[in-house]
């Protein structure tokens, strides 16, 4: 039987939903199941596929069940899918990294024969701080460092959020 | 309106011959990719926030002292000819100059020191060295990467280190160069197995103007392939190694075409060579390259033409088409281009 949804490939999911007193049942291949799942799904006209205002929970669960390399899998911070990436060869976003870590170890092992950086460290304890700093850079990377802080908190990483506040208060002259 | 191309030099320092090996090492380079924490990669980031980092890296880069006399360039202000004179130069990408993107790019007076901005990461950092001069280039280069690094938040992970856009450059960011010149090795036939080996030592070679580029003129860049797992002094120690056996190889291969039997035919093809730059009223870039590549490698071994390294060098860079354009002051159609090419080399030449 043909996937419902892309008529292409063939089903091999089985999947039943009951949304709002009615049951849905389709049969969907493995890469457009979880679209069906997770409510992003356009090519489908019917009712419960909106799952996205249901919590998302349908899909979390049903994506448990697919392989791995089927899962739709995405970065929360930019938004990029895994397969995006993987037509690309280009990552989103530096959260990008720690969204696909599992895929990307696998990856730069590949490339590189190894996947920990044993090089130069960057950080508050890298480096001891500038001996002088002019006024035009104190503005320049302050202002850098306020949107890596409204990033911070919106991906809610306020251990990082907390370390910026603390780099901006200094740079600022507050502490 | 003052053109880009005006505010730079003629020549460059890092194309004066210099180092081990000035025959056949032209110039040295050491690239860091760096990212800004906080800002999607520019391929994904939106224009106004790339508008608002290059705005901050350019600022970041005015206060350090490595960049109190030099050039401040955005790309959105440039022409398509003063963008091919700096890809010529080496200071920006073929991908940045495309991008249709806030970028910008800064040098150093002394051009051998620069801060790509919003290419295919945030930051790319480049110092370039004439000759044989790894740790030079990395020490002005780290220099410039511990200077920003104390304003700007890079992105950094414990384990994967400094994160970039493409997977490939994660790790160290780094990559390490030697721009070679290799005309005898490229005749012999042994070119297409080295370059299989080099990428089993984690090496690769590529054209002169970096990656996805042809090689022209028997010139390669030799630099590392992988940037992660090794610290960047045993990336700099594995350039070093490699690109030290590959010179001892063309030198037992220049032997090979010295020797008595095969020695008139080398010598006839650099003479005709020799001939050709002296005489052609027409140039293309390629024929010119192809028959300064013989006179070079003639030079080294030794045929009176008189000429240096340096000289030769300089050709190189200014022989292009937009630095040609630039000389002239003027755009010119192919045509004239290679008449100027032939005009100037036939004057120049020793």
């Amino acid at each position: 039987m043909l996937c419902r949804a892309c008529k292409k490939k063939e089903a091999t999911v089985f999947l039943k939903l009951a949304v709002n007193s009615k049951v849905v049942e389709m049969h969907l291949c493995g890469d457009c199941a979880p679209y069906a799942a997770d409510g992003s799904f356009g090519g489908l006209d019917i009712e419960p596929m909106n799952m996205a205002g249901q919590g998302g929970g349908a899909c979390a669960f049903f994506k448990e069940f697919l392989p791995r390399d089927k899962r739709a899998l995405s970065c929360p911070a930019c938004g990029l899918a895994y397969h995006e990436f993987k037509d690309s060869g280009r990552l989103g976003c530096a959260g990008c990294y720690e969204s696909f870590a599992p895929q990307l170890s696998e990856l730069l092992t590949r490339i590189h024969g190894n996947c920990r950086h044993t090089g130069k460290r960057c950080g508050p304890t890298a480096g001891a701080p500038a001996p002088e700093r002019t006024r035009g850079a104190a503005r320049a990377s302050s202002s850098v460092l306020r949107q890596a802080l409204k990033k911070a908190v919106e991906n809610e990483d306020f251990e990082r959020a907390a370390e910026l506040r603390d780099r901006i208060r200094k740079l600022e002259g507050h502490g | 309106m003052a053109r880009v191309t005006d505010s730079f030099r003629p020549c460059v320092t890092w194309a004066n011959s210099g180092g081990k090996w000035p025959d056949m090492i032209f110039s040295t380079r050491v690239r860091l990719a760096r990212n800004i924490s906080g800002f999607e990669f520019p391929g994904r980031a939106r224009p106004d926030a790339l508008g608002r980092l290059r705005d901050g890296a350019l600022e970041a880069a005015r206060s350090t002292r490595l960049f109190t006399r030099g050039h401040y360039i955005r790309t959105a202000a440039l022409t398509g000819p003063e963008k091919n004179f700096l890809i010529e130069r080496h200071h920006i990408s073929h991908g940045l100059a495309a991008a249709e993107r806030a970028g910008a790019v800064v040098v150093n007076n002394d051009e051998n020191l620069s801060v790509m901005i919003n290419e295919e990461d945030h930051l790319r950092l480049q110092s370039v060295e004439a000759g044989f001069s790894i740790e030079a280039a990395f020490e002005r280069v780290d220099r410039l990467d511990d200077e920003l690094g104390r304003m700007l938040p890079y992105a950094f992970g414990e384990k994967f280190g400094f994160l970039t856009a493409c997977p490939t450059n994660a790790g160290t960011g780094m990559r390490v160069s030697c721009l070679v010149h290799l005309p005898a090795l490229s005749r012999s036939g042994q070119m297409p197995k080295l370059l299989e080996n080099l990428s089993r030592l984690g090496m690769t070679a590529r054209g002169i103007y970096g990656e996805g580029t042809c090689v022209i003129g028997d010139f390669f860049q030799i630099s590392n392939a992988v940037s992660m797992g090794r610290s960047e002094s045993e990336l700099c120690d594995g350039l070093d190694r490699t690109v030290s056996n590959l010179m001892r190889l063309e030198i037992t291969a220049r032997e090979k075409l010295a020797a008595p039997r095969v020695r008139l035919k080398t010598e006839d093809g650099v003479f005709r060579a020799y001939g050709l730059l002296k005489n052609a009223r027409t140039l293309s870039y390629g024929e010119f390259m192809q028959n300064i590549s013989l006179v070079r490698m003639g030079v080294a071994m030794g045929y009176p033409i008189r000429t240096d390294f340096s000289t030769l060098n300089q050709f190189t860079l200014l022989m292009q088409p937009a630095h040609l354009e630039a000389m002239s002051g003027r755009r010119l159609e192919p045509e004239e281009r290679d008449a100027a090419r032939a005009e100037y080399i036939r004057k120049n030449l020793p």
